[in-house]
């Protein structure tokens, strides 16, 4: 039998912060879309899984991460 | 007072003197105000996600006060006339500060920024160290990784199970 561990990242890593201002760790809980990646994925524990999703949406608010799509000009 | 902190995005064609001015303009309103400026990070010029206004890169400016809320409603008036400005983002980190919590955070954001400093230095001259101790002992390491990675797969296959 295969078991992915399903541990909550923030919760075993306490040195990772979740803010909107750094997209390079919120570019992990984004597909290559843009689309936020569900917790039943990763397995991130509700509270950070609210906490990721508020931070991803100030990020795209602010040009940090995109809405939709990879960037193309 | 409440602790807010605002990021905001200012067109890149500006020149260093407008980022300047508009930034000083903000913080004279929130000084005006009774308010503390606590921090004030420029990022400097990005890309952003996606184009707005025609833009392709933005400034992005991020400033970290002690304001009461009246502040944010003049502020965030005087940001959506200014056409200067591409995008800002206000939150409220915390409902209440008083002057220790303000003194507190303000030397929160000098250590950080004396740590940042001293890591710029320290990568330049850390490295060398570090490449030097690896050519020094490869053989002893690379013989106690080889007996590890034998054990290893053992013990584990019958838990995964």
């Amino acid at each position: 039998m295969f078991y992915r561990r399903r541990v909550c990242r923030f919760c075993t890593d306490k040195e990772l912060v979740i803010d909107y201002k750094n997209p390079k760790t919120l570019r992990n809980f984004v597909t290559e879309r843009g689309k936020i990646i569900p917790k039943r994925i990763y397995g991130t524990c509700a509270s950070h899984q609210r906490q990721v999703t508020e931070a991803i949406k100030r990020a795209r608010h602010l040009a940090l991460l995109p809405y939709t799509g990879p960037t193309q000009f | 007072m409440r602790h807010y902190e605002t990021t905001f995005i200012l067109r890149p064609n500006l020149g260093e003197d407008q980022f300047t001015e508009i930034i000083e303009r903000t913080c004279g309103i929130i000084t005006g105000d009774g308010g503390v400026i606590i921090d004030t990070d420029r990022w400097g010029i990005k890309r952003l996600a996606y184009e707005i206004k025609k833009e392709v890169q933005g400034y992005y400016v991020c400033l970290n006060y002690a304001a009461p809320g009246t502040t944010i409603l003049e502020l965030e008036r005087i940001f959506r006339i200014d056409d200067r400005l591409l995008r800002f983002l206000t939150i409220k980190l915390a409902d209440s500060i008083d002057a220790d919590g303000i003194s507190r955070e303000k030397e929160g954001f000098a250590a950080k920024a004396e740590a940042e400093t001293e890591q710029v230095e320290g990568e330049a001259t850390g490295d060398k160290v570090e490449a030097a101790e690896k050519t020094a002992e490869p053989a002893p390491e690379a013989a106690q990784e080889d007996t590890a990675s034998k054990e290893k797969p053992s013990e584990e296959t019958p838990a995964d199970e």
